[in-house]
């Protein structure tokens, strides 16, 4: 990470659902380049950790900072507008506007934006992710995979600095994955910044280059790809061993 | 030929008016009548059908307008036009204020909430009769000086027209689309940028500066303010008219009120049994046709002049110009 600009920091991040501790002082930094994965079992905390980074759910301790700015009680449509974008683990669209629509609402909600500049922009990114025939379609009638790489297209509108994906290859076609993953790899080669949540670690290993484990509300591994899955600790709490 | 249904539309608003003075005042007065409702219709739906805020205060801020122009004037002596316009800025001050408590709320609370505050507002005006005349009712002073309500109708359909083309501009221009996504989806509309606070905020004030323009022109036309210019009959009324209409689309919901207020007239004869036979009409409405009935008959009327093209561009399309917010 040394050298390289800090996005997104989370310093000591608790959220208490009732007497469940959901994250339990989580440190979490996302660096400018990152192809963070984030993995761990069911319940572990992560979308509860997303959800905080991205300003859709307040901490109850600890801060967010995004580039060094404290974000807390800020609406998420101010990380929005600060770079931070993310897609939701069941999928969220605008369902009976169009697939243009849907790409031109965060275009548009950027300051200076104009309607032509943002609609030739979206029909770029819609041409990127294969979906220009369906432009016209009202979202809701797209395959699950289509509403998958629509959901990033429109935090691509956004031109963001990080993307937070929460399980975008859950219940997607392989054929679709593969075109997400390369969607992905691209995109960070073009100096996007990922953070990809998801249960499928055959997905998460084939593009990540940083793995963040999660167990029961905590962090219990960071680091390279390699040495995370050899962690003793990872095994016992991911892989049940 | 995509001009051609505004084409009709202004052609055919042309021809009523011309002939406008065949009708007898009877008919003429539910016209007006009609067109008052018009307004309430259009800006409840931008309300309800386009950001999904599901409000039932729309006609205590017809009431709210009404008694401000109408006790303005008469305190000091104001231009009727600006009474109305007071009444105007009074409405969207305070649905401005309602929409910012209402923020956190959605579906059944938001309902409650502004079904409470409607009550509130009606109950107050029947009981602070030294202020509003209470029950007895609040004498207005006429807007025009005509003996006949052809005047009035005129008025009532430049109002009318200036509602829906503001309101149009608005739900054509970027705060439109807003407007639809958080409908549609309120996080994701904030995850997209959009700032959810500040649209539902001016959704409430926008609609509710036009109820409050709707009951302005309606406490000079009709000559008294009552408390029951807001109650909740009167709510259920604008209800029905903009679900059976459509409430997604301002023209539509117009044509809802416009085809229950002419049916209610026109069914007069049978008493309070027309009251149930619209009630079935809305559950029907509800539960085969909840886009409404206008709707289908509007979106045909629509694809006048439309040249054979494919289903795909056939659909909405991208504004080609530039909108500001």
């Amino acid at each position: 990470m040394s050298g390289r600009a800090e996005l997104v920091r989370g310093v000591g991040l608790v959220k208490r659902f009732g007497g469940i501790v959901a994250n339990d002082a989580v440190d979490f930094v996302v660096a400018e380049g990152d192809l963070l994965g984030l993995i761990g079992p069911n319940g572990s905390g992560k979308t509860t950790l997303i959800n905080m980074l991205t300003g859709h759910l307040e901490p109850d301790g600890g801060d967010v900072l995004v580039r060094g700015q404290r974000m807390s009680g800020r609406p998420p449509n101010v990380y929005a507008a600060m770079g931070v974008a993310r897609t939701f683990q069941q999928t969220q669209l605008f369902g009976r506007m169009t697939v243009l629509e849907n790409m031109l609402v965060p275009g548009l909600a950027r300051s200076h934006s104009t309607w032509d500049e943002v609609a030739r922009r979206a029909r770029r990114y819609l041409d990127f992710l294969s979906l220009s025939d369906v432009e016209q379609l009202p979202a809701k009638n797209l395959s699950g995979g289509q509403q998958k790489l629509l959901e990033l297209g429109r935090c691509l509108m956004l031109e963001p600095a990080v993307l937070f994906l929460d399980e975008p290859f859950a219940g997607v076609h392989p054929r679709l994955r593969d075109k997400l993953l390369d969607r992905i790899r691209e995109l960070h080669q073009g100096g996007r910044t990922f953070v990809v949540v998801d249960h499928d670690m055959e997905s998460i290993l084939r593009i990540s280059r940083r793995l963040v484990v999660m167990a029961r509300g905590s962090k219990i591994a960071d680091g390279e790809p390699d040495a995370v899955r050899a962690d003793q600790a990872v095994l016992a709490a991911y892989a049940g061993l | 030929m995509r001009g051609l249904p505004i084409a009709i539309v202004l052609a055919a608003a042309a021809l009523a008016l011309a002939n406008a003075g065949r009708l007898n005042p009877y008919w003429t007065h539910v016209a007006i009548i009609a067109m008052y409702y018009g307004i309430l219709a259009a800006s409840w739906s931008l309300l309800a059908g386009y950001v999904g805020l599901f409000s039932l205060s729309h006609m205590a801020f017809a009431s709210i307008g009404g008694y401000t122009s109408a006790l303005l004037i008469q305190w000091f002596r104001l231009p009727i036009p600006l009474g109305i316009v007071a009444g105007v800025v009074m409405c969207c001050a305070l649905g401005g204020a309602i929409g910012w408590v209402c923020l956190r709320m959605s579906g059944p609370y938001l309902a409650i909430f502004t079904l409470g505050f409607s009550e509130i507002v009606r109950i107050t005006i029947s009981t602070e009769d030294e202020v509003t005349a209470g029950m007895a009712g609040l004498h207005t002073h006429s807007l025009l000086a005509s003996a006949t309500r052809l005047p009035y109708l005129y008025v009532a359909f430049a109002l009318l027209a200036l509602s829906l083309l503001l309101m149009g501009l608005l739900v054509r221009s970027r705060w439109g689309l807003f407007f639809r996504a958080i409908r549609e989806d309120e996080q994701a509309a904030a995850a997209s940028g959009v700032a959810v606070a500040r649209c539902r905020i001016v959704a409430f004030a926008v609609a509710s500066g036009f109820a409050g323009l709707a009951g302005g022109f309606y406490a000079h036309y009709i000559g008294i303010m009552t408390p029951s210019v807001g109650d909740l009959d009167e709510m259920a009324k604008l209800l029905v008219m903009t679900v059976i209409g459509g409430m997604e689309r301002l023209p539509t919901a117009v044509g809802g009120a416009f085809v229950v207020e002419f049916l209610l007239e026109w069914l007069r004869e049978y008493g309070q049994w027309r009251l149930p036979v619209f009630g079935i009409v809305l559950l029907l409405t509800m539960r085969f046709a909840r886009n409404g009935l206008v709707t289908p008959f509007w979106l045909q009327f629509l694809r006048l002049g439309e040249a054979r093209v494919s289903p795909l561009s056939a659909a909405p399309t991208v504004p080609d110009k530039e909108s500001g917010t």
